[in-house]
C-alpha cells in the first residue's frame, strides 16, 4: 500500500492514495473511494492531441460556469469554461490566444466525452 | 450402503474442481493435512491467488465455464493425468452435479462430497419434496393435482389459506406467477397465470404454495460421517439476500428459541439420515410466524461455511477430507456454540450504481488482521477481477462475544478494509449492517429489496476535502509505472480548482 501524508483538522494524517489509469484511489474515513483525474490539463476529448483552439468535454459532467462569451478575445491559458464531474470541478482553459468563435457549452447542461464546448479562432 | 464404499481410503493427492476464495480455502486444508495439491483450472485463471498457492497446475480449458469449471471431462482427464487420487469441487460449478460425482468414482478416484445418490435425490426439488414428506418433514403447504378446474383451484386455495402463490408448473422465474390475497381475486388470477403459463411454457397448468411474505432464511449444517450417522451443526440465518443471492450470513441465527432450535436442528438430522447422507450439506428452511417449511437440501460445502465454523470450533473442509477417506471426526455428539459469527460477501460492484459490476486489475488490498477476523480472499494485488465469473471476490467473517458486538466488529473491519483497482459492496454492507432492522435480528428475505433497491446516492465531498484530493492527486504514486514518480510534482496537479 502506498500513503500520501495530508494535513486534516490540525493532524498529519497518512491516506492511502493510489493513481491509476486516470483515477485517483484513496480510503478516506473509512471508506475507499475514486475520482477520474486527468493525463492532461489541455482538454480535446481524452486523446490528448486535440485540434488548436477546440475546446472538448474531457470527460461526461456538467457545465457549471461560463467565463466567456462569444466574440471575447482570450489569452492562452484563460479559464472559459468550468465543468462539474465525479464530484469534482475542472476548468477548461484557452489552448492560445483568439477570439471565441463559438460557444456551445450552455450554463448545467449535461455534457458527454469529446462534445466540443468551445471554439477559440486564431488571433 | 453407500457408506461402505468410503472406509479407508486414504488419499495424499487432491484435485480442486473450482477457483476463487474456495479454492484457496481448500488447498490450505489439503495441505496442511499433508496432500499434494493440483489446482484444474481455467486458462484465464493463472493470475489467482489458488493458482500460486496450489502444489501442482492443470489448464482444463478456456475462459467460458461450459468449456473448464462445467466440463466434467475435461475436469477428470485433467485430475487423472496429474495422478490425481480425489477431487474437491468447492461449491457451484460441478459440486452438486450428480453424474460428476459418479463420473469421478467410475475413474477411480473419490468425489469429496455426498454419494451420486444423495446428491441426484435432493438435487430434484420433486423427489426432494417427497423425500421430507416421508420423513415427516414440514414443507409449504400447497396443490400440485392434475385437477386444474378453476372451481379446484380456488377451493385449494382457501384450504391452503391467503395469500397463496400460483405459478406455472412447467416454469421458472417470474412468469405466470401470481400472488392470490383473497377470495375474490382469485379466480381472475388464476386464469391470468393459466393463460401466462400457456404463452411462455407451453403447458397451462399451474401449482399452488402458501406465500410466504415474510419468512426468514434459515439454513442448518448437516454432516454425515463414515459411520452413517448424521450431526447438526446447528443453524445459520442468510435473510440478507438481493434477487435470493446472499449478502450476509451469521451463525446462529437471533430468531430461535432453544425449543425451535432443537426441532429445526432435528428435521434437518433426520431427513439427512434417512437418506444416508455422506459429508457435509445444508437444509434449507423458511420461517414464518414460528413455523418453519422445507425449502432444499444444498449437496455440498456452504459458501458460508465460515461463520458455523468459529463459533463451533470446527474445519468443515478438513471433515470433508477426512470423511472422504473413511476416517472418523473427533466431534462432539452435540456442539455447544460460542459466541457469534457474521460473514459478508464482497462483491466487485459499485454501491453507488445500483451495484453495476465493477471489474478490472485489483490494483492494492488490505485486509486488516485482529482478534476474530478472518479473510478468504481468492485475489492478490495485480491479479485481474474479469467478468467471467462470479463477481464474489472475498468474504469477510467475524466472531465475537455477542451479536451486536460481532456487528460493531464487522463494521470497523469493514472501514479498514482497502480495495484499489474495482469497487466494492462494502459502502451498501455497512448501510446494512448499521440499519435498525437487522440490528434487532427482525430481517426477512425481503429486507434488502423493501430498503436497498434504490442504491446508495453518491459521495459528497467538502470543499476541504477537495482540496485534500487536489494534494492526494498531486502526491500519490502511480500503479502502473509509467515514468511518472510519486515523489515528482505532478505537471496537472493544478487542473482541478481551488474552490
Amino acid at each position: 500500500m502506498t500513503y500520501v501524508e495530508v494535513e486534516w483538522s490540525g493532524k498529519t494524517v497518512r491516506v492511502p492514495a493510489l493513481k491509476h489509469q486516470g483515477k485517483l484511489w484513496f480510503h478516506w474515513q473509512g471508506e475507499t473511494h475514486v475520482v477520474e483525474v486527468l493525463a492532461s490539463r489541455r482538454a480535446g476529448g481524452g486523446s490528448g492531441k486535440s485540434n488548436p483552439g477546440v475546446i472538448a468535454a474531457p470527460m461526461p459532467g456538467k457545465v457549471t460556469q461560463l467565463r466567456v462569451a462569444a466574440g471575447d478575445e482570450v489569452k492562452k491559458g484563460q479559464a472559459l469554461v468550468i465543468m462539474e464531474a465525479m464530484k469534482m470541478e475542472y476548468t477548461l482553459e484557452a489552448d492560445r490566444d483568439g477570439k471565441i468563435t463559438e460557444l456551445n457549452a450552455k450554463l448545467g447542461a449535461q455534457v458527454a466525452l469529446g462534445d466540443v464546448l468551445v471554439r477559440v479562432g486564431e488571433a | 450402503m453407500s457408506t461402505r464404499r468410503r472406509s479407508n481410503r486414504r488419499f495424499t493427492k487432491l484435485g480442486i474442481a473450482n477457483r476463487g476464495e474456495v479454492a484457496v480455502r481448500i488447498i490450505r486444508a489439503a495441505q496442511e493435512l499433508g496432500m499434494e495439491t493440483v489446482l484444474l483450472h481455467s486458462s484465464v485463471d493463472e493470475k489467482t491467488a489458488a493458482f500460486r498457492l496450489a502444489d501442482h497446475t492443470v489448464c482444463i480449458g478456456e475462459a467460458p465455464s461450459a468449456n473448464s469449471y462445467l466440463n466434467i471431462e475435461a475436469n477428470i482427464h485433467g485430475a487423472m493425468s496429474a495422478g490425481c487420487e480425489a477431487i474437491h469441487p468447492g461449491f457451484g460449478f460441478l459440486s452438486e452435479n450428480a453424474d460428476f460425482a459418479q463420473k469421478v468414482e467410475e475413474a477411480g478416484m473419490i468425489f469429496v462430497g455426498p454419494t451420486p445418490e444423495n446428491i441426484r435425490l435432493f438435487g430434484d426439488k420433486i423427489s426432494a419434496k417427497a423425500h421430507v414428506e416421508k420423513s415427516g418433514g414440514p414443507v409449504i403447504p400447497g396443490y400440485r393435482g392434475e385437477d386444474q378446474s378453476i372451481e379446484r383451484l380456488i377451493k385449494e386455495c382457501e384450504q391452503i389459506g391467503f395469500p397463496v402463490i400460483c405459478k406455472a408448473a412447467a416454469g421458472g422465474g417470474g412468469r405466470g406467477l401470481k400472488v392470490i390475497r383473497n377470495k375474490a381475486d382469485a379466480t381472475e388470477l388464476i386464469l391470468s397465470a393459466q393463460r401466462e403459463a400457456q404463452s411462455s411454457f407451453g403447458s397451462g397448468v399451474v401449482f399452488l404454495e402458501k406465500y410466504l411474505e415474510n419468512a426468514k432464511h434459515i439454513e442448518v449444517q448437516i454432516f454425515g460421517d463414515t459411520s452413517g450417522r448424521v450431526t447438526s451443526l446447528l443453524e445459520r440465518e442468510c435473510s440478507v439476500q438481493r434477487r435470493h443471492q446472499k449478502i450476509i450470513e451469521e451463525a446462529l441465527s437471533p430468531s430461535l428459541d432453544e425449543e425451535l432450535r432443537a426441532k429445526i436442528s432435528f428435521t434437518a438430522r433426520d431427513l439427512a439420515e434417512r437418506a444416508a447422507y455422506v459429508g457435509a450439506g445444508t437444509v434449507e428452511f423458511l420461517l414464518q410466524d414460528g413455523q418453519f417449511y422445507f425449502m432444499e437440501v444444498n449437496t455440498r460445502l456452504q459458501v458460508e461455511h465460515p461463520v458455523t465454523e468459529l463459533v463451533l470450533g470446527v474445519d468443515l473442509v478438513k471433515a470433508q477430507l477426512m470423511t472422504a477417506m473413511g476416517q472418523p471426526l473427533a466431534w462432539p455428539k452435540q456442539f455447544q456454540p460460542r459466541g457469534h459469527a457474521i460473514e459478508c460477501r464482497l462483491y466487485a460492484e459499485d454501491s453507488y450504481k445500483g451495484g453495476m459490476p465493477s471489474t478490472g486489475k485489483l490494483l492494492a488490498a488490505e485486509w486488516p488482521q485482529g482478534p476474530g477476523r478472518r479473510f478468504e480472499v481468492g485475489f492478490d494485488p495485480g491479479d485481474d477481477i474479469t467478468a467471467n465469473y462470479d463477481p464474489m471476490i472475498a468474504k469477510v467473517i467475524v466472531w465475537d462475544e455477542t451479536r451486536i458486538r460481532a456487528i460493531q466488529k464487522m463494521k470497523r473491519v469493514l472501514s479498514e478494509t482497502i480495495i484499489f483497482g474495482v469497487r466494492t459492496n462494502i459502502p451498501l454492507l455497512q448501510e446494512i449492517l448499521g440499519h435498525e432492522e437487522f440490528l434487532s435480528g427482525t430481517m426477512t428475505t425481503r429486507f434488502f429489496e423493501t430498503h436497498f433497491n434504490k442504491g446508495l446516492a453518491g459521495q459528497e465531498y467538502s470543499k476541504s476535502e477537495l482540496a485534500m484530493i487536489q494534494t492526494l492527486n498531486a502526491q500519490a504514486g502511480n500503479a502502473a509505472a509509467t515514468g511518472e514518480s510519486a515523489a515528482a510534482p505532478s505537471p496537472w496537479s493544478h487542473a482541478w480548482s481551488r474552490t
